[in-house]
Parts: structure tokens; sequence; C-alpha cells
């Protein structure tokens, strides 16, 4: 909806002095990913992957950054990282929840497990609590029908969930404090 | 689990393991037993002589054979994977890709998973002959970004068929012949559009995965605008198989057409999720009827409850009603019960107990989610329908909403012609086969249709209908 958006040339992007894309990335990306490809761009996912795990967002600067190492837009960078729902222009929490919301999985009872979180966590899907800990997120169809209902804890799929196991799950998380998020 | 298996005393038509050889399932082995199949287990229990035989016939005989046993796709679309490969133009010098569909992100779907999880190296063995077959020098595994795990043991599988001399620089297979092949794993991000097979050559071009218009098809000009062939994963895994035991074998197992189609060879992969005592993946013929996949290989209804009914192979299929519970998993299902297809055989199963408004609510919310957004029916229709099921669920809908329901749904997709992609078809089957078979559940959720007349004030409608 271009016509409520600021026009971009006068939209001011957070920066930092520091760079998110390290020269060590771009040499590895260099050696590693580009031969890969026939075009630049086709290392675009991979890369965002990685800034993703790193910094547990795209930040705006990133796309910059990748745009200029990719030679290409940074709006076409930009194109793809909010096209694809594991890319957040703003920071996911330490221990990413994402409840499977699918048809096996709700007609096991995925709403008491998705209601627990949320009353526990005091956050709605797609919100992150305050102190950063935890992202909460209700996602399609996570290919484990047959343990429904599952969840996915960061990059770890837990099957057959029970609110004892998610409960347990939780607190096992709020206790890993600090640098324990591999989203 | 095996003992409650074989209790059930009925004759299994898949006499032994095909793609499960070295997965165990049910009725063969336990799934307790499961652990991934490394390399070297892999050449010790006959893997990769499949490709060294492969490799001493030639490319169009290979194409040929396939062709021969009628492996029909494993993706959902079941489309001839034979006739698929014999659209490749002769190699011109240029590359040529391979892309291997592992996005399984279709709801009820998990059967890729357990041969990645498993035996990729069967995988693996598929891409080389396919590649030899097409004359193919770069495969991408493309696999969905949930798939963390997977994507590990796939990595490690393609790590050490490099280190086996499989793929390489020094040709395929330590150089038997001098036709080099590249594999590389790339990960999805979180989008269901990238199954459909022009979304994921976008998203590996590092694009947005919007699917192409075609022509041109992927075969003349795809990936990077150069030839390619996108196979799901199982049928790769398939064509081993074929090539080892001859087309003859294939041909015994699975069943003819019984209304006059193409055959549906080969034994399948079947997914069962839901109200079922045992779900899982088992291997079965194709045309199995569901009953019997529910009864013998699941162990029955959960609970002894009723069947109400079934999606007939992920949710863009379609559902199967109460009285289609006999229906025979083939690539007729589709023209015989009034559902889109078989797609990827993988049927989730409710009990009596399920409220069918429930469901449909719940698959219009994921085609709402998951539309891409480049076609405006499907992009808006999909929110029209969630928003309409909606309303029926909460009661606040009345029966014109079912008739407006059925019209937007029946516009939506490539069948009638106004999409790019299937996307919106799959959510035009589902909904309307779960309207019209379960009618009776969604005109008990709404309120007759009247328009309120009152002596004050009239309506321009009502009165051109009094008029009338």
């Amino acid at each position: 909806m271009s016509w409520t958006t600021k026009p971009s040339a006068t939209t001011k992007i957070p920066t930092r002095a520091e760079p998110y894309c390290t020269q060590a990335m771009k040499d590895r990306w260099t050696k590693e990913l580009l031969p890969r490809y026939a075009t630049k761009q086709g290392a675009l996912l991979p890369i965002l992957h990685e800034i993703q795990h790193a910094y547990r967002h795209i930040p705006y600067q990133a796309m910059v950054e990748i745009a200029s190492f990719l030679s290409i837009k940074p709006a076409d960078v930009m194109d793809t990282v909010t096209f694809y729902e594991e890319f957040h222009t703003e920071p996911v929490g330490k221990c990413v929840i994402g409840i499977c919301q699918s048809i096996a999985c709700e007609v096991c009872g995925h709403q008491k497990l998705l209601d627990h979180v949320r009353n526990r966590l005091g956050i709605e899907p797609h919100e992150t609590t305050d102190d950063g800990k935890f992202t909460l997120l209700a996602l399609e169809c996570l290919g484990s029908c047959d343990t429904a209902p599952v969840a996915l804890f960061n990059e770890t799929l837990h099957e057959k969930l029970t609110i004892e196991t998610v409960d347990r799950l939780i607190d096992e998380a709020s206790r890993a404090d600090g640098g324990s998020g591999h989203h | 689990m095996l003992a409650r298996a074989t209790e059930a005393k009925v004759a299994m038509p898949v006499t032994e393991p095909v793609l499960t050889k070295r997965i165990p399932t049910a009725p063969w082995g336990d799934p307790k037993n499961r652990r991934t199949v490394g390399v070297d287990d892999f050449i010790a229990t006959g893997g990769y002589k499949s490709l060294e035989k492969a490799l001493d016939i030639t490319p169009a005989d290979l194409v040929n054979l396939v062709k021969d046993a009628n492996l029909r796709g494993r993706g959902g679309a079941g489309f001839p994977c034979g006739l698929k490969w014999s659209f490749l133009a002769p190699p011109d010098g240029g590359r040529r890709y391979l892309c291997i569909n592992c996005d399984e992100a279709e709801p009820g779907t998990f059967k890729d998973r357990l041969l990645c999880d498993y035996d990729p190296h069967l995988i693996m063995e598929g891409i080389a002959i396919a590649c030899w077959a097409c004359q193919l020098d770069t495969a991408y595994f493309f696999i969905r970004g949930e798939y963390h795990h997977q994507a590990k043991v796939v990595e490690k599988a393609i790590q050490e068929a490099y280190a086996k001399g499989i793929f390489g620089k020094q040709g395929l297979m330590n150089g038997k012949v001098k036709f080099a092949v590249d594999c590389y794993l790339h990960r999805g991000a979180g989008a269901y559009i990238c199954g459909e097979e022009t979304g994921l050559l976008e998203a590996v071009e590092g694009r947005r995965g919007w699917p192409r218009l075609k022509p041109p098809f992927p075969a003349v000009k795809g990936l990077f605008g150069r030839p390619t062939i996108i196979n799901n994963v199982e049928t790769l895994a398939a064509v081993g198989p074929i090539v080892d035991k001859g087309v003859a074998w294939w041909k015994s197992l699975g069943c003819e057409s019984s209304i006059g189609g193409a055959p549906s060879y080969g034994p399948k992969l079947m997914g069962v999720s839901g109200h079922v005592n045992r779900p899982g993946v088992f291997e079965c013929d194709l045309g199995i009827p569901l009953r019997k996949l529910v009864e013998d290989y699941c162990g029955g209804m959960r609970g002894g409850k009723k069947f109400k009914g079934a999606i007939a192979g992920g949710v863009s299929m379609g559902i199967l009603g109460t009285d289609q519970f006999d229906a025979p998993m083939d690539f007729d299902i589709g023209r015989k019960f009034d559902v889109m297809g078989l797609g990827t055989a993988c049927p989730t199963i409710f009990d009596e107990d399920t409220d069918m408004v429930a469901v449909a609510r719940n698959i219009a919310r994921f085609f709402k989610n998951e539309s891409c957004g480049q076609c405006t029916p499907c992009r808006e229709g999909a929110g029209w329908i969630y928003k309409i099921i909606s309303r029926i669920e909460r009661g606040d809908a009345t029966t014109k909403d079912l008739d407006l329901l059925l019209e937007i749904a029946g516009s939506m997709g490539i069948i009638p012609g106004t999409t790019i992609c299937g996307l919106s078809d799959g959510n035009n089957w589902a909904i309307r086969t779960i309207v019209n078979k379960f009618r009776g559940e969604f005109e008990a959720r709404v309120k007759p249709y009247s328009v309120a007349v009152s002596s004050v004030g009239v309506s321009a409608g009502v009165q051109l209908s009094v008029l009338r």
C-alpha cells in the first residue's frame, strides 16, 4: 500500500558503526556460497538465515550491507526478507515458541496448549515478552502430524505435547539465561 | 507395536518394504528401532548398487525405463516422472538443474520427512540417477525451513556422498562416468508456496516465492533461465528400486485404473494422522482402501469411535465423506470420490465428534495465511472465505452466506482459470467438498436468510422484489 507509507527518500533507518555482516562472514560467503549459484542473489536465502540466526532479526542496516555484498538493490533484499515467515525485521525472543495450528494439531488439541502459553507468558501469538525472552508464534503445519500436537522451541521440534511438557520447556528456557537463544 | 500390527492378521499387500527397506515400519519392524542410516550402512545393505547399474545404461534408455514403469510423481499432482524428464531439450553445453522438492508443508503431510530423517542416501542415490538420466549437472535439495533436524541430516548425507565420490568433479560414482554432479542443500524460510515448483525456483534464486506464469515450463526455462527438473523426494527415492528391480516388478505393485485412466503402480508412503490409534507413515500398495489403511495399519479409530470423514491427502485435495471410507487410495480417487486427487496420500482422519465447520475454518485460515498474494482472486478470496466460515462458526451467518462461500470458492484457481498456480484450487476443493459433503452441519449453524421489513423503512431491494 504505497499510498500509506512514507516516501522512502526521507525514511531513516537505525544504523550502528559496527557492520552486521562481518568480514569473516563475507569471506566465508564468497568462498562457500557464491560459487553454488549462477547469480549472486541465489546466495540470499542462506545469508539471511545466517543473519537471522546471529542477531535474532534482520536489521535494515544488514539488508543494505547484504545488498552491497551481492551487488543488488536493498529493496530486493527487503522484498525477499518480508516475504518469508522465518525472517523478522524486529528482534524475536531468545526462545521462539512456534505452536503448530494446522488441522491434525487442531483436532488433537493444540488450542489448549496455545491458550496455556498465552496466559502463562501474557502475550498473543506473534508477540514477544517485554524481557525479550520469549516470542510466541502460531505456525502452519510443521510436518509432524502423526505426533500432534507439536511445537518448535527454537530449532527443536517437540512432539506429542502436553501442558506439563510445555511448562517444563518454558521453565528450562527461562533458566537458561543469556546466550541460549539459537534461533 | 509390531505385535499388535501382526495380530491384525490381514494380508498386507506390499510383501516387502521398498522405500522403507532400511526404516523399521509396521508390519515389518518397530518404529522404535529407527535410526539414521549412514553411508557405510547404506552401502553395506546394497545401497548405491542401483546407481552403479544405472550408469551402465544410456541416459535416454534410463528416461525410457522410468517412463515404461509409469512412475507417477509422489509430490501431489501425480504427473508421470518419465514424461517430465523427456520434456528436456538435449544438452547444449550450458548448465542444467535438478531441484529436489522437500518443501512438504501441506497440512497432514509428513512422509518425505521420514526418508530425510532415516534413509537420506536413498534420496541421494535417486538424485544421482536422475542427474545422469537427464544430464543435469547441479542439484539443489530444497528443504523447508522448519525442518531443522532434517536439514542437518541431509547436509551430512550430501557431504558423505561427496566423500564417497558419488558427487564431485571426478564424475559420478568415483568417475565411473565422466559426468560430474554437484549437490547443494538450500533451506526455505517458511512459505508453503515454495512447494509450488516455480515458487521453489524463485526461492532458490533468492527472491520471494512467487510462482511463475507457465509456459515456459521449467524443463525449457527454469532455474536461472536454464532447463530444470523438479522432483519430489519420494519420487526420486523410488527411482533407485525401479532401476534395480526392473519395470515388471514395479508394475506388479499397486493397481490398474478401474475407470480407464492412467495406472497407479508401485508402493506409496502414506502418512496417517488424526483420530486413529497409531498414526504414522506406512508403506502400502497404491489402491489400498482407506478403511484398511486405518484398521490394519493404524490400529483402527481412536477410542473405538466412528469414522466421520478424512482429508484425502493434504488439505488441498478436499475431504472424503462418511460414506467414502472404503475409497481405494490410488490416483483414480479424484474422479471417483469427488476430491481433487490423491495428493500426497497422507490422510487426516476425523472421528464422529469432529466439528466439520471448525475443520473448514482451520483449512480456510491455512490458505489465507499461505496465499502468496500475487493473484487477486486467491489473496482476497482466501480472506473472504475465512471470514465467512468464521461467521458461520460463530453462528452469525445466514443461508445466503453458504451460497456466497461456494460461489467464491468455485471461482478461485487455475481450473476456473483465475490464478497463476494451484494454491487456490486447493482452497477451492477443500472448501467446496467439505461444505457439500457435510452440508447439514453447515446449515444447522446458519440462520435463515430474511429481510427485515418494517412499516417505517422498507429497503429498495425488498420493494423491488415485492413489485416483481
